[in-house]
């Protein structure tokens, strides 16, 4: 057993002992309740198990859920899907997952969430040309599945967040 | 837990249980109730603008709506704590299987309760129809298939179940002994659909399916495969004039004669996982000595999940049988056919069973739901094609196609019909004979998938298209073109469709578009890259044949709408399609949608009989007698039934409520006497931003129209059920004075804020039972283009551009067709280029697969930016919704192997076609 204490979606939770072989997605559906996080392949394959690690640098990166021990997750700050709306107000991404028909049956939707509200944040640090804008896009979407759109009303919804906000996210031109 | 009257729908005389579809009493308020009902009084819904799905807010934070979701302590009145199973299942079915070694579970590893075979025997369990066979294999036989159960093992804490299916996870410890090899069965079914027609296309057919009934062969068991030979001794007199007539066909294919060019071909499909993204999962409770059994369960299908139970404890033994079953149905995480007639529902409810009193939650992982979920048929098809070389017409076609239906019959014969029906695609051939077998094997069992044998033959028909126009020199839209069935034209059981038949029309943009236009252009057949176009257009049925749904639509008085729906939100967005249909007739979107919702129409009383499918005209005259007997209650959301069924029903009432309801009120606001000539012209009446205009009146809004409905006793809720036999059924009721004729055959309406109360038809229509002889007579179409750029070197390729249109007629939420349009398309070119599972041993069956070794499409593989979808508009404004969710999966396989071909020179005759297999003709 380990002791593990984080912070998700701003709130501390722990100290609370967990089996050194306790995964992550079982730390935070069975013990927390927090089912929101999906759990798809138990092998890191699709990713709907994802979910977002603020590193103490002010970076953040994805992580699955579903091959990671939750005590690895020690001491760190996650985001997970419940926490991207803020004071009951859907954050601008989950705006355009919806106004976009970006899913259907929205079992992998907490894990694009999480990777495109990564790949804002990053952009929004280190913004890139905008000719470079759709690779960027398809790299960070890659490693997710879905079974149900075919992925473009996601790819769709993203490039217009950093479209509509060009300035923040892309590289100005001359 | 005994539901209230209000909630109480259905229940099911079942040896003595109850079963209620509903929620539990008090479950109006209740977190799951909540949970399902979208997007919920006073939330924000994106649909009210056209700007989402009325569950696109729940989806996005992340709220509990999968039955993955839910534990016992979510449930309100359920103990708090919930218990885990293990589903294990035989990795081998050539061996007899011997027990378990649990030695390996030690301490607090062991399980709580271990159930077999022999438990069953005790309890007294019966096996429903529909997945006959041992539930458990006993010690001391061969599995039936691979991936049967053998046993549940319960835990009751998450850290005993967590770690033991770790340490169980290699399999080993299901033990085996004795060699036997594979369990032999008797196959599924065998068809034969043969048709000759008449000498003109006004003239009646020679012979038809529809004429004559559908024929089988009489089961010869000495043999492998069907007999399917007219001269066979004591072949049935029905089969025996088919056969007679289909051997004639394949003699005029096999005659030398040299007017004809003949193709005879073989193509052969794989089996393919729906790789849904929530694998199967449930959650039960038994309250124990014959108490309630409680269970939250997400599939395709809940009335039949919820008949399936009634049965499986119909004879259970004291203090097994529970007095009540109450089942709730959550959102599924995907679907496409794998959660229609599931069987992992009933070890759902054995698990709770089996450990009374403590609520138990079965859920797969990946490798067991690769291991037990259903399958797509693997096909082998053998195609004959004869076509006039003078004129390019095709004269006659005969196939024959073997199916592999895996361990249970589930859905084998009816994939096997389909798929045999559909094998002529968009054409008119006059001549026709197709054989189909679904035989029984030691695989994973096959069933219901989306496409469901449809796209196996027409993928095998469009190459043969394709490949039949090259021999004739003759560009492959045109040859289509000249083949292509027209409105009214004949299909292959001998019945036209009854919807639009857009082929024409769909051709046309194939043959204009600028992938068609410029493949001349971008061929390359050197090189180090090749480049080719090909093209493809099928027909996709929709509905199942005998198809119902159960609608309700309150109205409150301060306007707001709540719908209720037996059908299921699998990500098809039926809750938007519903809420968007409803609206049509009362102006403004619902803010309560509340699908897979079996409870809440009682009132209607209905009652059912018999097999809608197999009745005779006299049986079903005879039952419609009773006014609340229908064919069938509730039907899956299987089929592309969606748009078309699943809206239909409350649709219907909506229609009630505005005829009875808000036009009287409308009326009485507008100080028009009912003597006036105006109070008849509702047709005229049009809403408009939430107010009901007419010409020369002044618009009135949907609040004000509603608090006059409620205050004045007019209709302010519906309840409607209605059946399709590719037709649907039509009832008169009398209302209000008048007789009110329906598209459904059963009604209840509420006045102002009273009870429902059910309005007895005066008369019915039902379809006739002689419907049962189509195929299928509603249809959608679909063309495809892609233009691809193959590596040599790698055998690598790269969808540069694609062009997929359809038509489904009045969409009812655009974007979800469109999106619905492009998952189809990914699903397409995964199921061309990538996804396969090996029969038998080294396939699924054998608990080792996972995501990473089988390949579903991402969007790395497909042309995000480069394909284009375009949706024909509905030929009138009011065109019903057609189904298109399969339809638009198909095109792309085989216009993906015509591309192939154009790039490189060699036609494929099997799936997958990969990269590697791709580099090796190329080398």
């Amino acid at each position: 057993m380990t002791t593990l204490s984080l912070t998700i979606n701003g709130r501390k939770h722990g100290p609370i002992d967990v089996r050194d072989d306790l995964s992550m997605n079982d730390f935070l559906r069975e013990m927390l309740g927090m089912t929101g996080t999906k759990f798809g392949c138990g092998a890191a394959q699709c990713l709907s198990c994802a979910i977002i690690v603020d590193a103490p640098d002010g970076t953040s990166y994805t992580s699955p859920t579903c091959v990671a021990p939750a005590v690895n997750f020690d001491g760190k700050s996650i985001r997970t899907v419940e926490g991207h709306a803020k004071d009951g107000q859907l954050s601008v991404l989950q705006k355009a997952f919806i106004e976009h028909f970006a899913f259907q049956c929205g079992y992998c939707t907490a894990g694009f969430l999480g990777e495109g509200q990564v790949l804002l944040e990053r952009l929004s640090r280190a913004p890139v040309a905008r000719e470079a804008l759709e690779q960027t896009i398809a790299d960070a979407l890659d490693g997710h599945l879905c079974r149900c759109t075919g992925y473009i009303k996601y790819h769709e919804a993203v490039r217009d967040v950093i479209l509509a906000d060009s300035k923040r996210y892309l590289v100005a031109t001359k | 837990m005994r539901p209230s009257r209000r909630e109480f729908v259905k229940w099911l005389s079942a040896g003595g249980i109850s079963v209620s579809l509903s929620h539990l009493a008090g479950a109006a308020n209740a977190p799951f109730a909540a949970h399902e009902t979208l997007p919920g009084r006073g939330n924000f819904n994106p649909a009210t603008k056209g700007a989402g799905r009325v569950d696109g807010v729940a989806k996005v934070t992340g709220a509990k709506l999968y039955a993955s979701d839910f534990r016992a302590n979510d449930l309100p009145g359920w103990p708090r704590t919930t218990s885990h199973a293990i589903l294990v299942r035989a990795n081998d079915a050539t061996h007899v299987y011997t027990g378990m070694d649990l030695a390996g579970l030690k301490g607090a590893l062991k399980p709580s309760v271990v159930v077999t075979a022999a438990d069953l025997d005790r309890v007294g369990t019966q096996a429903p129809e529909f997945y006959a066979g041992d539930l458990f294999c006993p010690p001391g036989k061969t599995p039936l298939y691979l991936g049967q159960p053998v046993a549940l093992l319960i835990f009751e804490t998450f850290d005993s179940f967590d770690q033991a299916r770790l340490a169980l996870r290699d399999g080993t410890f299901v033990r085996f002994g004795e060699e036997t090899g594979p369990v032999m069965a008797p196959d599924y079914g065998s068809y034969r659909f043969t048709r000759v027609a008449g000498p003109s296309p006004e003239k009646p057919d020679v012979y038809s399916p529809l004429q004559a009934g559908w024929v089988s062969p009489r089961k010869l068991q000495t043999t492998a495969l069907p007999v399917w030979s007219s001269l066979a001794k004591e072949m049935p007199a029905d089969y025996a004039k088919a056969a007679k007539l289909g051997e004639q066909i394949r003699a005029e294919l096999a005659a030398d004669d040299a007017s004809l060019l003949v193709l005879d071909r073989e193509f052969e499909t794989q089996s393919v996982d729906p790789m849904f993204l929530e694998p199967e999962c449930g959650l039960a409770w038994y309250s124990g000595k014959g108490g309630n059994l409680e269970l939250v369960l997400g599939v395709q299908s809940p009335y039949e999940a919820a008949e399936s139970l009634a049965f499986l404890l119909a004879k259970a033994r004291a203090p097994y049988k529970p007095t009540q079953i109450n089942a709730q149905f959550a959102h599924v995480g995907g679907g496409f056919g794998g959660r229609d007639h599931t069987p992992f529902i009933l070890y759902v409810a054995l698990a709770a069973i089996l450990f009374p009193g403590k609520p138990v939650r079965l859920a797969h992982d990946r490798y067991q739901q690769f291991q037990g979920g259903i399958k797509r048929h693997p096909i082998k098809m053998r195609s004959r094609i004869g076509i006039d070389r003078a004129t390019g017409i095709i004269k006659a076609f005969a196939a024959d196609h073997v199916l592999d239906g895996g361990g249970q019959a589930n859905f084998s014969a009816n994939v096997a019909t389909v798929a045999a029906t559909a094998a002529i695609g968009i054409y008119d051939i006059p001549k026709v004979d197709v054989t189909t077998v679904a035989l029984h094997s030691r695989g994973v069992t096959a069933g219901s998938m989306r496409g469901y044998g449809a796209l196996q033959t027409m993928t095998a028909l469009e190459a043969l298209i394709d490949e039949a126009a090259g021999e004739l020199q003759l560009d492959p839209i045109e040859f289509r073109r000249r083949n292509a069935l027209k409105q009214n034209g004949r299909t292959m059981t001998g019945n036209p469709y009854i919807v639009s038949v857009r082929t024409p029309e769909i051709l046309d943009k194939l043959e204009k578009h600028p992938i068609w236009q410029q493949r001349a252009q971008f061929r390359q057949a050197s090189g180090d890259r090749l480049v080719g176009t090909g093209v493809a257009c099928v027909t996709k049925d929709y509905g199942a044949g005998a198809d119902c749904s159960l609608g309700r639509v309150e109205l409150g008085p301060d306007g707001r709408i709540a719908i209720f729906c037996d059908h299921v939100e699998m990500g098809n967005g039926i809750g938007t399609a519903l809420a968007n249909r409803v609206a049509t007739h009362l102006g403004a979107i619902a803010d309560e949608v509340s699908i897979a919702r079996v409870d809440g129409y009682d009132v209607l009383g209905l009652v059912t009989s018999g097999d809608p499918y197999t009745m005779d005209q006299k049986t079903q005259d005879a039952a419609q007698g009773n006014p609340r007997w229908v064919p069938r209650i509730s039907s899956a959301t299987s089929a592309s039934v969606g748009a078309h069924v699943g809206t239909h029903s409350s649709a219907e009432a909506a229609r009630v409520i505005f005829r009875f309801g808000l036009w009287p009120a409308a009326l009485e606001l507008w100080r028009i006497p009912k003597t006036d000539a105006r109070a008849r012209q509702w047709a005229n009446a049009s809403w408009q931003d939430g107010q009901l205009t007419m010409p020369g009146l002044a618009p009135l809004a949907l609040p004000a129209l509603a608090a006059t409905a409620h205050a004045r006793g007019f209709v302010t809720g519906a309840i409607a059920h209605s059946f399709s036999r590719w037709a649907w059924s039509r009832a008169r009721f009398a209302l209000f004075g008048e007789p009110y004729r329906a598209e459904i055959d059963a009604l209840a309406i509420r006045r102002g804020s009273g009870r429902f109360e059910r309005i007895n038809r005066s008369s019915v229509k039902f379809p006739p039972t002689d419907n049962n002889r189509i195929g299928t007579a509603y249809t959608s179409m679909c063309g495809a283009l892609v233009r691809v750029e193959i590596e040599r070197a790698t055998g690598a390729l790269r969808i540069a551009k694609a062009y997929s249109v359809l038509e489904c007629g009045t969409a009812l939420v655009p974007e979800v067709v469109i999106g619905q349009s492009q998952g189809g398309f990914a699903m397409g070119v995964g199921y061309a280029l990538l996804e396969t599972l090996p029969p038998f041993e080294g396939g699924p069956g054998n608990g080792e697969w996972n995501l990473g070794r089988y390949l579903v499409a991402r969007g790395s593989d497909l042309p995000l930016r480069d394909l284009e979808i375009e949706m024909l508009k509905p030929l009138t404004p009011d065109e019903p919704p057609k189904g298109m969710a399969e339809v638009v999966m198909v095109p792309i396989v085989p216009a993906l192997i015509n591309a192939i071909h154009d790039a490189t020179g060699h036609r494929f005759r099997a799936l997958p076609v990969t990269s590697s297999l791709l580099k090796g003709v190329l080398a």
